[in-house]
């Protein structure tokens, strides 16, 4: 082996952007990723023409396991049309010739900001979601060297204590998002931002999640068929969102996530947070023949 | 803003490797459901994984000389973060029981190791945990067969190593989260 044998002739741009040995360094945590699921596995982290903070650790599990015939979605907070889903997607698109979608349905992969889509994800997708930050531990240890050792020794009784004392002081759990969850009984893990709603989305599911912090330069995976168990104390179960009765003002569905929008005069109307199901359920309302797919949450209730 | 001249296009090496990690990565995400390779063999796994930041050990001197093709550090078993080796054999065993496991506190340290393996006959084994709804049963041969009480005792969860069984074009994971029951 000498340097002439390992260089590769030159190419005006590799395919991905990434190059090959970030390619093969992101495939190895990746593959310890899934194999300790909700375990944090440190990566390189390169450079992406974007700010770290704006999605760089979702960008880059993204842009590996992209290929030519992939259908990407990208959303952001529940959207498929604002500036930062879109200008990803068409990032991605541009740099890997891969087709893109508004559709959950139609995607292959889905590159996400804090939201889970409403319909239920299948086997052959893959959701990335990206994480501000990804350790849990850190509101109550800010030593990360600490916070390693307490993931090791599964130490996690302080987070039951923020959870406890927001019950005291608030008379139940304020944690609306980010909320901490034992994957597979040992890792706890923060799911990034989703809101409460979401969670129980990532249990037992079909899809396999990866979870990437660019800034941070960690990331964790929670593979098909694992256990996510929000932490709850026994006699205070967890809640999700108080949406279900609540109904789109655009589309007239209910039971979902929503959005809340503020009126002049100091009411407010909801929409979908997820918004291509808005799109869809409208469309079906106007007659079109538009599929809508199975969601997770049925009537506003999530099935057990 | 400016436009590429061209939609992208994948090399030969692109396709080959992306279309290895995938089925290693369903491979792991999915243990005991096997997946196709693109190219029968090990070396296209060591092409998909390796390059100078890795530290390899094959037991197969052909083989072991590929990897270091691709700028891997050959050293001994019990310092590899990736092992090729023969699980036919006991010398094949007493290798594996060197391999690194890493410990609770840092798991991401915890072996690849890469196996040849006949699906479809041989022992029945039960899998259970991530990736598998209830339990998956599988047959796997021309394993030696002190292969699965060494890796339960080796594999410590979060610690222990993650294993790749190769048979021809298909490739199996398990995982260290894998419980493997022997029938």
């Amino acid at each position: 082996m000498t340097i002439a044998t390992l260089t590769k002739p030159w190419q005006a741009f590799s395919y991905g952007f990434l190059d090959a040995s970030a390619k093969r360094e992101l495939r190895r945590k990746m593959l310890k990723a899934i194999a300790v699921p909700g375990c944090q596995m440190p990566y390189a982290s390169r450079e992406v023409p974007m700010a770290r903070g704006w999605g760089t650790g979702g960008l880059q599990v993204t842009l590996t396991l992209l290929k030519p015939s992939s259908v990407v979605k990208v959303i952001d907070q529940g959207a498929d049309d604002s500036v930062n889903a879109a200008s990803i997607r068409s990032f991605l698109s541009k740099v890997s010739g891969a087709a893109e979608t508004w559709d959950t349905l139609a995607a292959t992969l889905i590159q996400s900001r804090h939201r889970i889509p409403e319909e239920r994800l299948r086997a052959d997708q893959v959701l990335v979601l990206q994480v501000p930050n990804p350790e849990p531990l850190r509101p109550v240890e800010p030593n990360m060297s600490v916070a390693r050792q307490m993931h090791a020794d599964a130490d996690y009784g302080r987070l039951w204590l923020i959870l406890y004392e927001q019950i005291v002081r608030s008379g139940r759990i304020m944690q609306g998002a980010s909320y901490p969850a034992l994957v597979n009984g040992r890792h706890v893990m923060t799911p990034s931002p989703i809101p409460r709603w979401d969670l129980p989305k990532l249990h037992m599911a079909q899809h396999l999640t990866f979870l990437s912090a660019g800034r941070e330069k960690r990331l964790y995976a929670v593979p098909p068929f694992t256990r996510v168990e929000p932490l709850v104390f026994s006699d205070v179960p967890y809640k999700v969102e108080d949406h279900a009765a609540l109904t789109c003002h655009r589309s007239g569905v209910a039971g979902y996530f929503m959005n809340e929008i503020p009126q002049d005069g100091g009411g407010s109307v909801f929409e979908l947070s997820d918004s291509h199901l808005g799109i869809k359920a409208i469309r079906r309302r106007d007659g079109e023949d538009v599929a809508l797919g199975a969601t997770w949450y049925e009537n506003g209730k999530m099935p057990r | 803003m400016t436009q590429l001249a061209a939609v992208p296009v994948p090399d030969a090496f692109e396709i080959r490797t992306n279309a290895t990690f995938e089925a290693l990565m369903l491979a792991l995400s999915r243990p005991g459901s096997a997946h196709s390779l693109p190219a029968p063999g090990m070396a296209g796994l060591a092409e998909t994984l390796l390059d100078r930041e890795c530290q390899v050990f094959c037991d197969d001197p052909a083989l072991a000389e590929i990897c270091a093709g691709f700028g891997a550090a050959l050293v001994p078993a019990a310092r590899a973060d990736h092992l090729f080796l023969s699980l036919d054999t006991p010398e094949g065993l007493a290798l594996l029981e060197q391999a690194p496991v890493g410990s609770a506190l840092y798991p991401d340290a915890g072996a690849t190791v890469i196996a040849s393996a006949r699906l479809g006959a041989g022992q029945r084994l039960r899998l259970t945990g991530p990736g598998i709804e209830t339990f998956t049963d599988i047959e796997l041969g021309d394993l030696a067969p002190g292969l699965w009480p060494l890796r339960a005792a080796r594999c410590r969860y979060p610690a222990g190593f993650d294993l790749f069984l190769i048979c021809e074009g298909r490739v199996i994971g398990l995982p260290r989260s894998t419980t493997i029951e022997v029938l």
